[in-house]
């Protein structure tokens, strides 16, 4: 079993401890806000409710979640280092790697908690013509969330000072979220349209918060709104898509599982 | 467990040398602490033991028997890291809670564990709250909550009071009488000297002199100060003392102050001082030894080994 009893008890200290972490209240309950409001402002809009609040809705997420996210993660390994409670942990009957998913386990459940909460206020403010739309964000808002949960884990996993982690996931956010698609305008621009639409749909789409849109514009909005950004090309399949979360959430929590397993020492 | 032994331990962290072939007895029954300056070396060999590092050799040897540190063996550990913080955000009650979970502690032992340190009253307040002492209350009471063999102590007594310190000392003596083996870490040795049996001393990853507080202090042959109190109205029978007493333990060694007489002498020449004492009974009122301390063992020691 990947996950004994020490692993059990350090998911539910985890919870407990999140649900108590200011930082990450005071961004879920502004995500429920946000969420809130634009639902509210749909309303108005009558039959094209859904398609005005959804689309919003994603923009909103793809911003909030992942902040939540790496937020909720950043501190994970490299806070209990700087505690001197690393140690502690690891004296007990458990492996490297229980420790780790634990850790991720305990999180994402308090994410997934957060994440929920935002959803459900925009459903309950949007009022029930729009509440099935609203609630078909939430496995994919909660998939876009357990990437970059992920992410911070191993950010985490990776440095010594929790001032580090920190900056850094911020640099992550910055990068992975908000200069991504700037990023890939700008390499349209300077290659003079030489870098193939699919090329581009693809580097879009292996960002978790680029395939996490397009795939949440499609269904709301439908395919043509991708390819109106000539996107449509190089939409993955349901298959690569699951291939795509996937890695984003095996991979980065597989390699801080590594990282620490393999460490000669732990402080 | 009876005995736990690290035999041949040896670790090195890039070019430094933490541990360089370093050998451990640990007795049922006993205390012992480590000593040395930072970097020496105990906080490393303690962290061997923990399974916290890996040596590059060196093995673990448990009742005789070679034991690999796993999980088995992790059970029968106890361990209060060196100025340990816990989430600020829960209580001392809750991280208690979660550590008697990990453990398969029954949950009526987190609220005994709290009452043991003196932390019950302040159990339901967040740690946040806490003062360093308390926090290291609440270490203390993590690493005695599943009363293990094997007790691992680092810097217990850091940011204790009084009052701390005794629970520690109760905590130490309550170990020792039921049997289980404590190992501990500190540079407190004076007040810790009365409260363990052995004493490794660690200097550059090495052990440079282990044994008993008294083997110790005989091996570095330290001098005992003697102070005499001179009675005042004998001064035929004080003067013969002091001339015995001086051509004894030596000029170089021996002292008169006003109504004193204070010499210095190694633990092997304390008898036959007494016996002089005894044969010039009249001249002396009075008598202190006071023995070398640890921290001047421990000084000497090192001294000798650099």
């Amino acid at each position: 079993m990947i996950v004994g009893r020490v692993g059990l008890a350090l998911l539910v200290h985890e919870l407990l401890e999140r649900a108590r972490d200011k930082w990450v209240i005071v961004i879920s309950v502004l995500f429920a806000l946000l969420a809130s409001a634009v639902s509210l402002y749909g309303r108005d809009a009558g039959a094209n409710a859904a398609a005005l609040t959804g689309p919003s809705l994603v923009t909103l997420a793809s911003l909030l979640v992942p902040l939540v996210a790496l937020v909720l993660s950043h501190d994970a390994i490299v806070g209990e280092r700087d505690r001197n409670t690393l140690g502690l942990l690891l004296s007990l009957p458990v492996s490297r790697l229980e420790v780790v998913i634990g850790k991720y386990v305990g999180r994402a459940i308090a994410l997934t908690i957060a994440v929920t909460a935002g959803i459900a206020a925009a459903a309950i403010a949007g009022g029930s013509e729009h509440g099935a739309v609203l609630w078909s964000l939430l496995g994919p808002t909660i998939l876009l969330g357990l990437a970059f949960l992920s992410i911070g884990m191993l950010v985490s996993a990776l440095v010594s000072r929790p001032v580090t982690a920190a900056s850094t996931v911020v640099v992550v956010w910055f990068l992975m979220v908000f200069f991504y698609d700037l990023g890939l305008l700008g390499l349209l621009v300077i290659t003079d349209g030489g870098v193939s639409t699919g090329t581009i749909a693809g580097l879009v789409a292996g960002n978790p918060a680029g395939l996490y849109r397009m795939e949440m514009m499609s269904r709301l909005a439908g395919p043509d709104v991708l390819a109106g950004y000539g996107l449509s090309a190089g939409t993955p399949g349901t298959a690569l898509q699951v291939a795509i979360w996937a890695a984003w959430i095996v991979v980065p929590i597989g390699l801080s599982g590594l990282l620490l397993s393999r460490a000669r020492a732990v402080r | 467990m009876r005995t736990v032994g690290l035999k041949d331990v040896s670790v090195k962290f890039g070019d430094v040398h933490a541990l360089r072939g370093v050998d451990v007895e640990l007795h049922a029954g006993n205390t012992l602490m480590l000593v040395g300056p930072n970097g020496a070396g105990k906080t490393t060999l303690a962290r061997v033991l923990l399974g916290l590092v890996r040596p590059r050799t060196g093995v673990l040897e448990v009742d005789g028997k070679s034991q690999p540190i796993d999980n088995a063996f992790k059970k029968e550990l106890g361990y209060l890291p060196e100025a340990v913080a816990f989430s600020e955000n829960l209580t001392g009650r809750q991280v208690l809670r979660f550590f008697s979970w990990a453990r398969g502690v029954p949950g009526k032992r987190v609220d005994a564990a709290l009452d043991r340190v003196g932390l019950a009253r302040a159990a339901r307040k967040r740690v946040r709250g806490y003062s360093r002492g308390m926090r290291q209350r609440l270490g203390l009471a993590v690493a005695i909550l599943s009363e293990t063999s094997l007790l691992i102590l680092d810097e217990p007594g850091g940011g204790l009071d009084t009052e701390g310190l005794s629970v520690l000392w109760s905590i130490l003596e309550e170990w020792r009488e039921a049997g289980r083996i404590v190992l501990l870490s500190s540079h407190q040795l004076a007040l810790l000297e009365r409260r363990v049996d052995r004493v490794c001393v660690f200097r550059a990853g090495k052990v440079v002199a282990s044994g008993t507080p008294d083997e110790l202090r005989d091996r570095a042959a330290l001098r005992h100060q003697v102070t005499l109190q001179l009675a005042t109205n004998e001064n035929a029978a004080v003067d013969a003392l002091v001339d015995e007493v001086t051509r004894f333990a030596g000029d170089l060694h021996t002292q008169r102050r006003s109504g004193e007489l204070v010499t210095e002498v190694v633990g092997d020449q304390l008898l036959a001082l007494m016996d002089i004492r005894g044969r010039h009974a009249p001249a002396v009122t009075g008598l202190r030894i006071a023995e070398p301390t640890l921290d001047t063992v421990y000084a000497r020691l090192l001294e000798e080994a650099s």
